[in-house]
């Protein structure tokens, strides 16, 4: 079968090394000689995948909470007959096919210290609160966070609503006829029945915290300092501008794990209680 | 649920104001691109004439057509080996029930979970032994490799909607089977075909990531890489023509959104009651 060829080849055999090159001291001068865990002790005390790991979890915990809420709330709403429905659904989807290469040049502009912006905040008399927002040792990140939300609640929202549409409209007539109404039939109708969905999403959300790069890339580029450094910038400049390659391999497969324990532990969740349901 | 009930107006007026601010960052993008240099830097003024020559410069200073090429090959080419080996696994490992057969399904579904990011650089070792580093040919192989699981799922989630009476049938008329597999077995399956397509296509065109890593040659590069390094080159000037870029880029994949958002919702409202 060819396609068990090609998955295997440029997919399996590639991790597999992977975790075997975690193990090896290996740059562009030097071929792989084993080291033993060295690489993974050395990674504890490396500021950028410190400020990485830290950052990637703030990305995750603000996407599983927020974003995630956002389009759960977002996808309700849109499921509603508005009278400009096809208009609202459109421009709220809109950012999802915008290339994040794209995206970082418009708010790289938008957030300038003299862009748009802060050209608001002034005229709205703020003017003590303005700054260079992505050049800020504080607010860096937390921007690229909420950057990131254009584009994916949006996204998610998508998936949302297709969850709802899914959920046959009869048991909510049956349950309007017992005499539920509003909150309480979100929550022990839509919410239940929703809960394939709701995994889906969150995985996606996750997954997708933590392979973060392309924004950090172009816009701060990690900076200032280390403040910005998500781990997938950290592997990707220590194997590409650093090639410390054994070294980068070991943080790629702290970073691979993550995501796998993170597919499972949340797998077995929404399974139990799907089946609890 | 207030199905058919319309809301109030007041939500429906917030509604639209969150729509209009998820619109505005397109909307700039698109005002950059034509605005004037006199007042480029001004964030209030809006333009007042259509100037064009941003669009000018950037099909001089890049090339974009080359760069569309490349994308549009990249792309197409990676969606199609995807749906071309995947359509007859899925198809394959749908029908055959031996144990086999399942925990081959079940190790192609683990590439759902097991990132790429965890394989960069022994891929980077695979391709230069193969020789296939710095080619588009790699990046299609790549693409098909990732989009394979997901493909696959699909396929033999929509499989078992087919009856097999007929396969049967056909056999019986004396359709071999490559032949009944292409005939008649992927028309039926194309609703999944549409919902690969329309969700991986976005992707597939935007991916920045690899052709970063495993292209150099400006002759082969992809439109997304292009972007990044024309405005690298382009830091203390105007930033006109990198947003003429920038629209250029986008325009093709925005057209598209807007004909197949429909299907889009449909095809995840398939694949979900499906899977």
């Amino acid at each position: 079968m060819p396609a068990l060829l090609i998955f295997g080849m440029f997919f399996y055999l590639p991790f597999l090394q992977s975790i075997y090159y975690s193990f090896t001291e290996w740059n562009a001068l030097k071929p792989p000689r084993f080291i033993g865990f060295d690489n993974y002790v050395n990674l504890l005390k490396d500021q950028r995948m410190k400020d990485g790991f830290f950052n990637t979890m703030k990305m995750v915990a603000f996407g599983v909470i927020v974003q995630n809420t956002l389009a759960l709330f977002l996808a309700v709403m849109l499921n509603k007959p508005f009278r400009t429905k096809a208009f609202l659904r459109t421009s709220l989807y809109l950012p999802i096919v915008i290339s994040l290469v794209v995206t970082s040049i418009i708010w790289g502009q938008l957030l300038n210290y003299e862009g748009l912006f802060n050209g608001i905040l002034i005229r709205l008399g703020l003017e003590s609160i303005i700054q260079d927002w992505l050049g800020t040792v504080q607010t860096s990140f937390p921007t690229i966070i909420l950057l990131t939300q254009w584009q994916g609640i949006g996204y998610c929202a998508i998936i949302y609503l297709a969850g709802l549409q899914s959920i046959p409209n009869d048991i909510y007539e049956a349950a309007e006829i017992e005499g539920a109404k509003g909150f309480t039939l979100f929550r022990t109708i839509t919410l239940p029945m929703l809960m394939t969905t709701v995994s889906v999403v969150l995985f996606l959300i996750v997954v997708g915290g933590l392979r973060l790069f392309e924004l950090p890339y172009i816009l701060t580029n990690g900076g200032p300092g280390t403040s910005s450094y998500t781990l997938f910038l950290a592997v990707y400049n220590a194997a590409f501008q650093n090639t410390q390659y054994g070294y980068a391999t070991a943080a790629s497969i702290v970073l691979a794990f993550f995501i796998i324990i993170v597919a499972i532990v949340q797998l077995r969740i929404t399974s139990k209680r799907e089946v609890e349901l | 649920m207030g199905q058919l009930r319309k809301p109030p107006l007041l939500i429906e007026a917030l509604m639209l104001l969150l729509a209009l601010l998820f619109l505005l960052p397109v909307c700039y993008l698109l005002m950059m691109s034509i605005k004037q240099p006199a007042i480029f830097y001004d964030p209030f003024k809006l333009p007042n004439q259509l100037y064009l020559e941003y669009y000018k410069a950037a099909f001089q200073d890049v090339a974009f057509f080359r760069g569309l090429g490349n994308t549009l090959y990249v792309t197409l080419g990676g969606l199609v080996l995807t749906i071309l080996v995947a359509s007859m696994s899925g198809f394959v490992l749908a029908r055959m029930n031996q144990r086999f057969f399942r925990y081959v399904f079940l190790f192609i579904l683990s590439g759902l979970i097991i990132p790429t990011v965890g394989s960069l650089i022994p891929m980077f070792k695979l391709a230069i032994a193969l020789e296939l580093i710095n080619t588009r040919t790699l990046l299609v192989f790549m693409a098909a490799a990732a989009g394979i699981p997901m493909a696959t799922f699909l396929y033999s989630a929509f499989t078992k909607s087919i009856p097999r009476e007929l396969e049967e049938s056909a056999a019986i008329d004396g359709c071999g089977r490559l032949r009944l597999f292409w005939m008649i077995i992927f028309p039926l399956l194309m609703p999944a075909t549409g919902t690969f397509v329309i969700t991986n296509i976005y992707a597939a065109w935007n991916d920045f990531v690899t052709p970063l890593i495993f292209l150099n040659d400006p002759s082969k590069m992809t439109l997304m890489p292009q972007i990044v390094q024309f405005m690298a080159n382009k830091q203390s000037i105007n930033l006109g023509p990198v947003f003429a870029l920038s629209v250029l880029s986008v325009l093709p994949l925005v057209v598209l959104f807007l004909f197949t958002q429909k299907y889009m919702l449909k095809g995840l409202v398939m694949g979900s009651v499906k899977g």
